[in-house]
């Protein structure tokens, strides 16, 4: 469980625990094993990036807007190209065998099946795909690393970096690939020339390049605070009377009928805290590295939270902990304001809702400051979360090799690729209906799209086939809140750290103390408390220390 | 009642290692898948203790890690959430102890009272289904019915009684987990309380009947006595088993009542030690458990000797 995937839980995990980082030089002083890499920001990197090359293949019918430099909103698509255009010539393989392994959550397709035997068909290579269930993921790899037995091609989900010792295996068990893609020799590949540079970053370490980047985006954040459109707007509720905490606390009161088995809130935490202006994880103040638990508007934040519970504002299955259950009673009206993932405001959501309430259509909060003063300030997170590397052992051909093949893999939405890598061959895998590339059964039993896509995908779009409402609202949500969105301090920078300061960076206790806090269980002061210890005998000034000196000093903020 | 036997001492064996060998050798390979999966997984993973004195780095392996001394029991030691989490061990492993062992014998008691044999399969049956079910669903079927939505507290609210606040209580934590592992272990627990009653004599309690021994008298005189060796079994084993209290169960609940009600030392481990990838310190944390175990389960023993039972093994 713990080390599951949450999806709610993912944003700040990449950034807390973070891995390695991009930059500099060695640091071979610090932590036990092997040296450590760290950096941001170098020279080195800086030249090892690849350059971007936008692609201009298809036009999107909803077009990005920018929020500043490497931020901006995905585009979006109402319709599937009718026509989809090539992007690569040729084949891109030349008949070279590897093995790929990848998490999945969902049903593991068979092993050889019709959709692989097609891909590797186009693809020129015999790839064996390995997908491994996604539960299981963090417990598979490290076995896997420490034998030294990885495969050819593997996936390695950014949140995990530091349970998996990428920064480690960088170089030593993951190909180096910066003499392939650095600068302007990524324009052998396009397709992945069309990724943008911030993505390649999230990838690297020291300074070089190692990681593939999947689904891409200018616009990375955890999420929103989600609410039932339809049964507020019925009752006269607006999103845009929603200016401050104060309103949403009121709002509280007014939803909540607990006789009547509806509560205002589910778990809004995770989604809520930055309008106290609290960070990520760090922030500088007058030049000095501060992290967010030694700020004083994470108290502020969680007295709020803690007030939310305790008026009897949240769902007490939400209370009790079981946000498993979170969507179902969002859809069922139990719950009317959710925290809520940025990659589940979709097709799949608005398909599960409407069968519970035709009606049913979801909306998000626009961000606002703890008391509508100001300008919020939301922090994005990692450019892309999901990263394939290759195996060092690859001889440089195969690299190439496989490079190609990533560039296949990383076509543009609604392409003749994109198609086939996502929906298969039309009349054995997905039929056109209404213009929408729908599953057969053949399909729905090979065909996922968690295979292919998590080697090399292109950047993010927007696009709910048969939801077409859901695309235009979460489109022009993006648009309107993508001035708020900010770099953090340490953006897309991986960070290694020495092996003694994992549990202080973890802050497992301190996370604890806040979760218990904002549902009510614990006082703000008791959460004080631990960060005190953490702070003294927990590591926690050490780490400051070690990140201010070895990372800030060394390579700046990566903003 | 009592009859007096003389019982000859058996011969001691006077065949050579090898003539027993010999005699032995089918018996003895039947014996060899066991004791392979037992040295496979039980004892070759015992190396792995050695990271308990390392900082261990899984990329480098056992062998090649750094070597701390003690270094990871010293920062055990120094963590209040350590003894918090012995002490949350510890406390509901006596709570469970106290409420939870006495239910299995009563219970194997009133079944075996039962005369219907169609009725006791019957009881069985369903005593046992709950083992079946997994802590995820068992617990669920609590929320359902005891959470603050569940359909108590939504009967309460309906009739302004109040809500009765049994799911996320991190004071009465120890009666929930025990009444949870009651509801779902104790029917299960029977079977072997059952065996020992089946063990004993019928002719003594017809003769007891027949000397005016009422049904107390049966069950104190004979009963009891007749299950002794495996209570004080079963007891022993739970004592050694003292530090084991579970996992799934309050790792389940640990958001609902919170850390410092809900970590016992396996949670410790798991939340301190492997989710932030500080094995070495969650491996110490295991070994800890282990050797009070140990030393738990030998006095035990030595308890059960003291009152003239077996124990574990025949002194």
């Amino acid at each position: 469980m713990g080390i599951e995937l949450n999806r709610r839980r993912f944003l700040s995990t990449t950034v807390s625990v973070a891995g390695l980082a991009a930059m500099g030089g060695l640091l071979s002083a610090c932590g036990g094993g092997a040296q450590q890499k760290t950096g941001a920001n170098s020279d080195a990197l800086k030249a090892a990036l690849p350059k971007y090359v936008p692609s201009s293949a298809i036009k999107a019918d909803i077009a990005s807007v920018a929020g500043g430099p490497d931020i901006l909103t995905d585009p979006g698509f109402l319709t599937y190209p009718s026509n989809p255009v090539a992007t690569v010539s040729g084949i891109p393989g030349k008949g070279g065998k590897y093995t790929a392994v990848t998490p999945l959550w969902g049903t593991i397709p068979p092993a050889d099946n019709s959709f692989y035997q097609a891909m590797n068909q186009a693809l020129g290579v015999t790839l064996d795909m390995k997908p491994a269930d996604g539960n299981n993921y963090a417990t598979i790899i490290p076995t896997m690393t420490a034998a030294k037995r990885l495969p050819d091609w593997i996936q390695l989900p950014n949140w995990w970096n530091a349970n998996f010792n990428v920064g480690e295996l960088a170089g030593s068990q993951l190909a180096d690939l910066t003499p392939y893609l650095a600068g302007d020799k990524i324009e052998k590949y396009p397709n992945l020339a069309a990724i943008p540079t911030g993505a390649w970053q999230a990838g690297a370490w020291g300074d070089k390049l190692y990681g593939i980047p999947s689904f891409s985006s200018g616009f990375v954040i955890a999420g929103g605070t989600a609410y039932r459109r339809d049964l507020l707007e019925a009752r006269g509720i607006t999103a845009d009377q929603v200016k401050s905490a104060d309103d949403l606390m009121n709002l509280g009161k007014e939803l909540t009928d607990a006789k009547g088995g509806v509560w205002a809130f589910d778990d809004v935490w995770t989604y809520m805290f930055p309008s106290w202006g609290v960070p990520l994880k760090w922030t500088v103040k007058d030049g000095k590295l501060v992290h967010k638990y030694d700020m004083p508007e994470l108290l502020d934040a969680l007295e709020w939270h803690h007030k939310l519970a305790t008026a009897g504002y949240i769902h007490p299955d939400a209370l009790a902990g079981n946000n498993a259950d979170g969507n179902v009673r969002f859809y069922a009206g139990k719950v009317l304001i959710a925290g809520g993932g940025a990659g589940g405001w979709n097709a799949s959501d608005h398909q599960s809702g409407t069968a519970a309430n035709p009606n049913y259509r979801k909306g998000f909060f626009d961000f606002f400051t703890k008391d509508g003063k100001g300008e919020p300030r939301i922090e994005v997170g990692s450019s892309s979360r999901i990263l394939s590397y290759l195996n060092s052992n690859l001889k440089p051909e195969q690299i190439e090799e496989l490079l190609a093949v990533a560039n296949y893999l990383a076509a543009p939405y609604g392409s003749k690729e994109y198609t086939l890598i996502n929906f298969g061959i039309e009349g054995v895998h997905h039929t056109m209906v209404n213009g929408v590339p729908t599953a057969t059964e053949e399909g729905k039993k090979n065909v996922q799209p968690q295979t292919f896509p998590f080697l090399a995908s292109p950047a993010s779009v927007i696009s709910n086939p048969g939801a077409d409402v859901v695309t235009n609202d979460y489109t022009a949500w993006q648009a309107a809140n993508v001035k708020h969105l900010k770099k953090p301090v340490f953006w897309n920078m991986n960070i290694s750290l020495p092996r003694s300061m994992a549990t202080a960076d973890a802050g497992q206790a301190v996370e604890d103390a806040i979760k218990d806090c904002y549902h009510g269980k614990k006082k703000v002061s008791d959460v004080k408390e631990a960060i005190n210890t953490w702070k003294s005998s927990g590591g926690g000034d050490k780490l400051v220390q070690w990140t201010d000196e070895n990372v800030l000093q060394k390579f700046g903020t990566g903003q | 009642m009592s009859s007096v036997t003389t019982e000859q001492p058996a011969p001691k064996n006077k065949l050579s290692l090898r003539s027993r060998l010999r005699r032995d050798r089918s018996l003895l390979l039947m014996t060899v898948p066991s004791v392979a999966l037992l040295l496979v997984f039980n004892y070759v993973p015992l190396f792995g203790l050695l990271t308990a004195f390392q900082d261990y780095n899984p990329l480098v392996g056992v062998w090649n890690s750094e070597w701390v001394g003690f270094a990871q029991f010293v920062a055990l030691f120094d963590d209040s959430l350590f003894w918090g989490s012995l002490t949350n061990t510890l406390y509901l492993s006596f709570v469970q102890l106290i409420l939870f062992f006495p239910i299995p014998i009563a219970l194997a008691l009133l079944l075996n009272s039962v005369l219907s044999e169609r009725l006791r399969n019957l009881i069985q049956s369903i005593a046992y289904l709950p083992h079946f079910f997994s802590w995820v669903l068992a617990i669920t079927i609590f929320q359902q019915m005891f959470g603050g939505a569940g359909l108590l507290n939504q009967f309460l609210r309906s009739n302004d009684i109040g809500i009765w606040d049994i799911m996320t209580n991190p004071d009465t934590f120890a009666l929930l987990i025990t009444s949870q592992a009651i509801w779902k272990e104790a029917g299960w627990s029977i079977i072997v309380f059952l065996a020992a009653l089946a063990a004993i004599n019928t002719d003594l309690y017809e003769s007891s009947a027949v000397d005016g021994a009422g049904r107390w008298r049966r069950l104190w005189h004979i009963t009891l006595p007749g299950m002794m060796g495996v209570i004080m079994l079963m007891l022993v084993l739970r004592l050694g088993n003292a530090l084991s209290v579970g996992f799934e169960q309050f790792l389940i609940q640990r958001d609902a009542v919170g850390h410092e009600a809900a970590d016992v030392l396996d949670t410790f481990a798991f939340y301190y030690g492997i989710a932030t990838n500080n094995y070495s310190y969650g491996a110490a944390a295991g070994l800890f458990k282990s050797v009070i175990s140990l030393l738990l389960i030998w006095g035990a023993n030595k308890l059960a000797h003291a009152f003239g039972e077996d124990g574990l093994y025949r002194k």
